[in-house]
């Protein structure tokens, strides 16, 4: 009978599936319809109803009906784990202190945390290892993959995954209360497979899936995603209960309560950024959960206008009557562009290199539904090097608009399109707030760093506060055709520690060793009586404005206890300037920068001087995308971000001169000038007239 | 003496007109795209790149109209200067502008039909159409190529290059029409020479400055 049940569910998914890819298929007014109805198994294969057991995504929905071992193989699941490749990391210029491109393996100062390398034999190299990077991110990052197997490709609990020493990364966690690192219990924690419901469950619960990843409940952090659903109930004891009422007597879940579906706005949104087709509040972001994208640069994706926002209070908003995006507001969804890229209904039908316009070969459904290629297509922008193979394969604005014809009133359009990301002139400004600084270098009483934004007056949790906005940095950056081109980006700023003998950023551990004598679970930390010295003010606390390095004696007294309390001998504080560039929060052509002196003219917007954190410290090495450079200018009142040195390639007439021509050329018409009035004074004084 | 001959034939004055015109409006519009935030003259950049792309179109017409009409009508000698030019008639000319103009003396060249450019002049000409004006139509049309000719433009140095090169030419032409304009004073009357190129051409000859 399981058989049969599984052979039509098989059928009906490949035609209900055609019909969700090709939406020329689908139903009548752009009616979808839904995924036939499945059952849910556990790791053993019989129905969770029946057994109470966590839900296996590998046995309900790989098998017959999708490969998931194909699927999970994909970035999405992996995270960088399948391409810890040494060779590739350097050919696309990664530090080598990094063991992946991706999120499971690079440095970010967002949060100055990275991947232990699986062959450490010191225990001042472990930083994060696998398992807690899953408690502390596999709330998003969606199992399978980085979950299931260690570093060196064997599955968790099978008798051949052990740990090859006391260090091994993927066996252990550092302690955060003695410091030591210790072995992870996988018995307990269980894996996680990857989550398909994160995506494919329109009321999919990240928060749920989040808290019981955060506590190492891995086993059950997929059905966790389905809190919301009605098909689970959470117990006391970190398990789940299924409840009978939405599932069908013949075991199958109904199809209205799991919905599965393409990825929604929605579903993208939990991890990527604040996305909605129409809402006028803003405000859950600002409450506990915040996204990534959003964060990073202040990205919006909502068709509804900015002057309709009921919350958070938008400056200036009645004057904003568009939408705070444009293709949001065109009904667009994130895989309209970032889609599968065998999915027959949305695949790019060309190949540039052969001139080919469609390729009906690749085009084949059956593929398609039995392995959907989860490497969505993607672009490439800084500071991103996560899936360094797929990089500029998504469709790009050219793909939908002709740009020749839409710019009549812009002269020369292929050198603006050339040096000129649409982006630029379509994100003239950010109306949210984003992340401005991120300072690990010296540690808060929380053992955390010290956080800045740009873009909010006040707190961005409290509701109460005024989103200002900011308006964009500009750099340069390579396209899909390796040719430089200019784009907006938001600026955020690290503080942090490097280890010169090491060759790779000193861990936080380190830094709050370094900083703190006594660091409860619970509760502030206690800083160093040096420390409190130092930087405290009259009444004995470091609060945010003390919490900076504005004297060289301060960066030594730290650099000191660096190497007497943490071990690490040459110490060297770095600033690093990290651009998050902007791709979302398009304006239609009403708002668009339209005026050629927004560009040409003395104070174009495109050497806009974006501030940057107010305190940083002055004298220390500035790193920007990898390697040292002087991208900071403090010489006014703020360190501003200075991009001249990054822009020079681009000759932009109205802001640039050469100035020996401007000088010889004046001299020229002055002198011709001078002389003139010289001799017809002269001449006039004769009477020679 | 009066020969009753016009100096200037009417093509003459036509084309010199011309070609002033569309020179001063060339340099303006140019300015507003130099300085786009600081000369709006012409409203927006892109409309004085408009103005300026047709302008330099009717700047090479008439300067293609003026070559062949000097040609035809053989008064191309004009703006042949002989050795005598480079050496004596130009010393004595520079001699007339720094002393002899402000003594009331006569000026070293009696113009006629024949004879109408001094010898600063002549070779002042021959610099200017045989090298500035050249150089300033080639940094030109590349500039107006760039679109066009990509690559061509790329090789040369692109903007980089192309665009104070061709700026330094503005200068040099601004600095060219502010010495001619002055100069254009120097005859007998202030306005005596302007009255030739206008509007009186049966005016009797007199020594040219301009």
């Amino acid at each position: 009978m399981s058989e049969t049940l599984t052979n039509r569910a098989f059928v009906c998914c490949s035609v209900l599936s055609l019909c969700l890819v090709c939406p020329s298929l689908s139903g009548q007014d752009g009616v979808r319809l839904a995924h036939p109805a499945i059952p849910l198994r556990d790791e053993a294969g019989r129905n969770v109803l029946e057994s109470g057991k966590p839900i296996s995504t590998r046995r309900s929905c790989g098998g017959d009906c999708h490969d998931y071992d194909f699927i999970s193989n994909s970035f999405h699941f992996q995270q960088g784990k399948a391409e810890m490749d040494r060779s590739l990391l350097s050919s696309h210029g990664v530090p080598a202190f990094n063991s992946s491109p991706g999120m499971f393996g690079k440095f970010s100062i967002i949060p100055n945390r990275q991947l232990t390398h699986g062959d450490i034999t010191d225990p001042s190299d472990a930083d994060m290892s696998q398992p807690e990077w899953l408690t502390k991110c596999g709330g998003c990052h969606t199992g399978g993959g980085i979950s299931e197997y260690d570093l060196r490709g064997r599955h968790f609990l099978t008798s051949g995954a052990r740990p090859t020493g006391p260090l091994d990364p993927s066996y252990s966690v550092r302690d955060r209360e003695r410091g030591e690192v210790v072995a992870w219990d996988w018995e307990k924690s269980g894996i996680a497979e990857a989550d398909c419901f994160l995506c494919h469950v329109p009321n999919a619960n990240r928060a749920a899936r989040k808290k019981e990843t955060g506590r190492g409940n891995f086993r059950w952090a997929n059905d966790a995603t389905l809190a919301d659903t009605g098909i689970v109930s959470g117990n006391d004891n970190d398990t789940f209960t299924y409840n009978r009422a939405a599932f069908n007597r013949d075991g199958t879940v109904k199809p209205e309560a799991l919905n599965i579906s393409d990825p929604t706005l929605e579903n993208c949104a939990m991890c990527h950024g604040f996305t909605a087709r129409n809402t006028t509040n803003i405000q859950p972001i600002q409450h506990a959960d915040i996204m990534r994208g959003t964060e990073k640069s202040g990205w919006i994706y909502n068709g509804a206008s900015i002057s309709d926002t009921v919350s958070p209070k938008i400056a200036g908003k009645e004057r904003m009557k568009f939408p705070w995006d444009a293709h949001a507001a065109k009904g667009l969804i994130c895989i309209d562009c970032h889609f599968s890229p065998n999915n027959p209904g949305r695949m790019l039908q060309e190949d540039l290199r052969k001139n080919v316009r469609f390729k009906p070969l690749n085009a084949d459904i059956a593929v398609y539904l039995k392995r959907p290629d989860h490497n969505f297509a993607r672009g490439n922008i800084p500071p991103e090097t996560v899936n360094l193979t797929r990089h500029n394969t998504m469709r790009g604005c050219s793909d939908c608009h002709d740009a020749e014809k839409g710019h009549a009133f812009l002269p020369y359009k292929s050198r603006h399109f050339q040096a000129l990301a649409c982006q630029t002139c379509h994100i003239p400004a950010v109306h949210f707030w984003a992340y401005r600084s991120d300072d690990w270098g010296f540690l808060m009483d929380t053992g955390t760093s010290r956080v800045t934004f740009r873009g909010i007056d006040g707190s961005i949790v409290d509701p109460e506060s005024e989103v200002t906005g900011y308006l964009p940095a500009y750099i340069p950056t390579t396209n899909g055709n390796n040719r430089l081109q200019i784009r907006p980006t938001n600026l955020i700023t690290g503080v942090y520690w490097f280890d010169k003998v090491k060759g790779r950023p000193v861990f936080t551990w380190q830094v709050q060793a370094a900083l703190f004598e006594e660091r409860p679970a619970e509760g502030e930390w206690k800083y160093r009586p040096e420390i409190i010295k130092a930087f405290a003010d009259k009444d004995g606390i470091i609060d945010l404005p003390q919490a900076v390095y504005d004297t060289p004696e301060k960066i030594a007294l730290v650099k000191g206890l660096l190497q007497q309390y943490a071990h690490v001998s040459q110490p060297e504080l770095r600033i690093e300037v990290v651009p998050w560039s902007m791709t979302h929060g398009i304006a239609g052509k009403g708002q668009a920068v339209k005026e050629c002196t927004a560009c040409h003219s003395q104070h174009s917007m495109l050497h806009r001087p974006l501030d940057l954190n107010t305190f940083l410290p002055r004298g220390i090495p500035v790193i920007y995308r990898g390697q040292k450079m002087n991208v900071i200018n403090f010489e006014g009142n703020e360190p501003t971000f200075d991009n001249r040195s990054l822009l020079e390639r681009f000759y932009i007439i109205g802001n640039n001169r050469q100035p020996w021509v401007e000088w010889f050329g004046w001299v020229s018409v002055a002198a011709a000038a001078l002389l003139s009035l010289l001799h017809g004074t002269l001449r006039a004084l004769r009477g020679r007239l | 003496m009066t020969t009753g001959t016009p100096l200037y034939t009417l093509h003459e004055r036509i084309w010199h007109w011309l070609q002033a015109a569309v020179m001063i409006l060339l340099i303006v519009s140019g300015f507003t795209i130099h300085y786009p935030d600081r000369f709006g003259i012409f409203g927006s950049m892109a409309f004085a790149i408009t103005v300026h792309t047709w302008l330099a179109g009717a700047l090479i017409v008439n300067a293609f109209l003026g070559a062949f009409y000097h040609v035809t009508a053989e008064k191309y000698h004009h703006y042949l200067p002989g050795m005598e030019d480079f050496t004596g008639a130009a010393l004595h000319q520079a001699r007339f502008y720094v002393y002899g103009i402000f003594k009331g003396e006569k000026h070293p060249l009696e113009t006629d039909p024949r004879r109408k450019l001094n010898a600063l002049q002549k070779i002042t000409y021959l610099a200017l159409l045989n090298v500035l004006l050249p150089y300033q139509i080639v940094t030109g049309a590349l500039l107006w190529g760039e679109d066009r000719w990509p690559k061509l433009f790329d090789s040369i140095g692109g903007l980089w290059v192309l665009g104070p090169a061709h700026t330094l030419g503005a200068y040099l032409f601004l600095a060219f029409l502010i010495g001619h304009i002055y100069l254009a004073t120097t005859g007998s009357t202030p306005a005596s020479l302007l009255r030739a190129i206008t509007t009186d051409p049966l005016h009797p000859p007199e020594a040219t400055s301009e």
